[in-house]
C-alpha cells in the first residue's frame, strides 16, 4: 500500500489557484515536503489530513479516501503544528491523554499511552507541570507526544524544529530518525530548514507554485545530476581548462590556480581528463565527482522549469 | 529513553471527544481557587435556603400557627421562590463564566487550542458541542442541579408525597428556566470569548452585556414610556421567561414571554453565527 496517492488534484481559493492538477504517488518512508511560502505545502498538508476537499481530482493517504474518510483518516495520522496548539492551564500529561481520547482512544489507555509517550520523549519528569511553563524544546516535545500519543502510522509535521536551539534541533532530529528507523513511522516533514530534510528524509516532495516540480528518493534526484567533478592537478592548469572547455566542458572559475569545478556532457567519460592533462603535461591529483547537496537540487528543480 | 510501544484498538465515536472536552474544562475550573470561591458563594445560598427547608419543616410539625405564618412569606416551596433562587444562583455563574471563559474558550483562540482539537480525529461541531455543554454544565451545576434538590427536599420534608403530584408545573419551571439560563448563557459566552479572547476584555463585555445592557434598557423605557424596550435586556428576557416557566409571570405587562422567547431565540442565533465563522476561520495548518 503506498503512503499517498494523488491523482490531478487541483484546489482552488475562490479564483485563485493553491494547487494545480498534481499526480503523485510516495511510498511508505520518510518524506520531505519543501517549497517557498506560498507553493501549496499548507494546502497540500490540509488535503492530507483530509480538513479540506480538493476542488479537482481524487486522493487518498494510508489506502483511506480523503473526501469520504477524512476524520478516519485523521484518527491514523499524527499531526504536530508549527503554531504553540497548546491547552493552557492543562498539565502536560493531562494534554497527551486527551489528544489521545480526542483520537477515539479509551480514556484510561489515553492515560497509560500518555505515560509511555511522554517518557518515551524525554519529559517523564516534567510531564505533571502545566505546559505554559514548558520550555521551547520541551513544548516541541509535547506536541510530538500529543501526535504519537494514538500510535499513527504517518506523522505529518509542520517545521519540527523551529525555535529550537542546536541541540535542541538536533535532539529533535535524532528522535525523528528513530521513530521513522526504528519504530517504522512514516514522516511527511514540511520545513524552509533543508537540512533537516536532508538529515532525516529518504524522499522529497518540491512544490513550486502549485505543481509538483520534483518527488522521489534524494539518492535518485541528485543521479540525474551526474557529470560534475572537482579536479585538483600539479603544473600550469591554464591550458587544460582551455582544452577541456574546447572539448564541451564548462568550468567554474574559482579563484584557484590547481582547483576547479567542472561540468561534464552527458557522453563524457572520466578517461578523458585523464587523456587531456596527459596532452597538457599535468598531474592530475583528483577527480572527485560532486555530489549535489538538497539546496542546489531544490534550485536546479525549481530553477529548471521557471 | 523507555522502548515505544505500539497500540492497538478499537476506536471510540468522536463524540466521547465531546465528553473529553467538557470533562476536562470542568476539571481546570475546578483546580483554580478563584473558581472556588464563587461556587462557594452559590453554596452558601444553596445551604442557607436547605436549612431553611429543613427548619420551615420542623415548625410545621411542632407548631402549626407558626408554620403557616411563615408560609404568607413565600420563601420556599412555590413557583416564585424557586425562580428567586435560580435567579440568585444564575448572577453567582455569570460571574464565574466572566472569569472562566477566557481560560475555557478564549484560550483556544490566544494559545492555538483550537488547531490542538482539530487536528484529532474530530469535527468542528464536536469541538463547538464540547465548549457548549461545557459552559451549560457549570451553568446546570449551580443553578438547576441545586434548584432540583430544594424542590425534593421540600417535598420530602414539608408535605407528603403528593406535592410532586400537584406541583408539575414547578419541576417544569425549575427545568426550563434552567435550559433557558444554560442555552443563552452557553452561547453567548462561546461567542464572546471566541472574538474577545483576553481575559479583561471579556469580562467588561461579559458584564457589559448584562449590566450596562439592562441600565440602557431601562433608561430608554423611562425616555420613551414604553416597556418593549425592557427586551434590549438579556437578564431582564431570561428572568422574564424564568418565570414564565414557573406560571408566575404577570400577564398584564409587556415585554410578553413569547416576545422575550423571541428576543433571547435572535440572540442565540446570532451568537451561533458568530462562533461558527470564528470556529471556521481557524486555520489547522498556517
Amino acid at each position: 500500500m503506498s503512503l499517498l496517492e494523488l491523482d490531478h488534484v487541483s484546489h482552488f481559493y475562490g479564483t485563485e489557484r493553491a494547487l494545480n492538477d498534481v499526480t503523485l504517488r510516495i511510498e511508505p518512508g520518510t518524506v520531505g515536503l519543501i517549497g517557498q511560502n506560498g507553493a501549496g505545502k499548507s494546502t497540500l498538508l490540509k488535503i492530507l489530513m483530509g480538513l479540506i476537499q480538493p476542488t479537482q481530482g481524487s486522493s487518498s493517504v494510508l489506502g483511506l479516501d480523503i473526501k469520504s474518510q477524512g476524520m478516519e483518516l485523521r484518527g491514523r495520522i499524527g499531526f504536530m503544528p508549527e503554531t504553540e496548539a497548546l491547552v493552557p492551564g492543562m498539565r502536560g500529561f493531562d494534554l497527551v491523554a486527551l489528544a489521545g481520547e480526542l483520537c477515539g482512544m479509551p480514556r484510561k489507555q489515553a492515560l497509560r499511552r500518555s505515560h509511555e509517550v511522554l517518557s518515551h520523549l524525554g519529559l517523564e519528569e516534567a510531564r505533571y507541570r502545566r505546559c505554559e511553563e514548558y520550555s521551547v524544546g520541551m513544548k516541541q516535545r509535547l506536541k510530538l507526544a500529543a501526535a504519537l500519543v494514538h500510535d499513527p502510522e504517518l506523522l505529518l509535521l509542520d517545521e519540527p524544529t523551529a525555535g529550537l536551539d542546536p541541540d535542541g534541533r538536533e535532539a529533535m532530529l535524532a528522535l525523528l530518525k528513530s521513530l521513522a528507523g526504528r519504530h517504522g513511522k512514516s514522516l511527511i516533514l514540511s520545513t524552509h530548514l533543508l537540512g533537516d530534510v536532508d538529515r532525516v528524509c529518504d524522499q522529497v516532495l518540491i512544490v513550486h507554485r502549485g505543481v509538483v516540480r520534483g518527488v522521489g528518493r534524494i539518492g535518485e534526484l541528485r543521479a540525474q545530476y551526474r557529470g560534475r567533478y572537482r579536479l585538483q592537478w600539479r603544473g600550469d592548469g591554464v591550458e587544460f581548462l582551455n582544452q577541456l572547455r574546447t572539448a564541451g566542458v564548462t568550468v567554474h572559475a574559482n579563484g584557484h590556480a590547481d582547483l576547479a569545478f567542472v561540468e561534464t556532457p552527458v557522453d563524457w567519460n572520466v578517461r578523458q581528463f585523464f587523456e587531456l592533462s596527459c596532452r597538457c603535461d599535468l598531474t592530475l591529483r583528483e577527480v572527485a565527482p560532486q555530489e549535489e547537496d538538497l539546496e542546489e537540487l531544490y534550485h536546479r528543480v525549481i530553477g529548471n522549469q521557471d | 529513553m523507555d522502548p515505544y510501544s505500539s497500540w492497538t484498538g478499537a476506536r471510540r465515536s468522536p463524540w466521547w471527544g465531546t465528553w473529553a472536552i467538557v470533562r476536562t474544562g470542568l476539571n481546570l475550573i475546578l483546580r483554580r481557587w478563584i473558581f472556588w470561591v464563587l461556587i462557594g458563594l452559590g453554596l452558601l445560598n444553596f445551604l442557607f435556603n436547605f436549612a431553611f427547608i429543613y427548619l420551615k419543616a420542623t415548625i410545621d410539625v411542632q407548631n402549626k400557627t407558626l408554620g403557616d405564618f411563615l408560609n404568607n412569606y413565600q420563601v420556599t416551596g412555590n413557583g416564585r421562590a424557586y425562580a428567586d433562587f435560580m435567579f440568585a444562583q444564575a448572577s453567582i455563574t455569570a460571574l464565574l463564566l466572566a472569569f472562566a471563559g477566557s481560560m475555557l474558550i478564549g484560550g483556544d483562540y490566544r494559545q492555538g487550542g483550537v488547531v490542538y482539537y482539530l487536528s484529532r480525529r474530530i469535527e468542528r461541531r464536536h469541538y463547538v458541542a464540547g465548549k457548549l455543554l461545557l459552559i451549560a454544565s457549570v451553568v446546570t451545576i449551580i443553578t438547576t442541579l441545586p434548584t432540583l434538590i430544594l424542590f425534593c427536599e421540600f417535598g420530602f420534608l414539608t408535605s407528603s408525597f403528593d406535592y410532586f403530584l400537584d406541583h408539575p408545573r414547578i419541576l417544569a419551571g425549575i427545568l426550563g428556566y434552567g435550559a433557558v439560563l444554560a442555552v443563552v448563557q452557553s452561547l453567548l459566552l462561546f461567542a464572546i470569548a471566541a472574538w474577545v479572547p483576553r481575559t479583561v476584555p471579556l469580562v467588561m463585555t461579559w458584564l457589559g452585556m448584562f449590566v450596562l445592557v439592562q441600565a440602557l434598557a431601562e433608561a430608554l423605557r423611562s425616555i420613551n414610556d414604553n416597556r418593549t424596550w425592557l427586551l434590549l435586556s438579556i437578564w431582564g428576557d431570561m428572568q422574564r421567561l424564568g418565570r414564565w416557566c414557573f406560571g408566575t409571570l404577570d400577564a398584564a405587562k409587556t415585554p410578553t414571554a413569547e416576545q422575550c422567547a423571541a428576543a433571547l431565540t435572535a440572540l442565540c442565533a446570532a451568537c451561533l453565527v458568530l462562533i461558527l465563522a470564528r470556529v471556521r476561520a481557524v486555520e489547522v495548518v498556517k
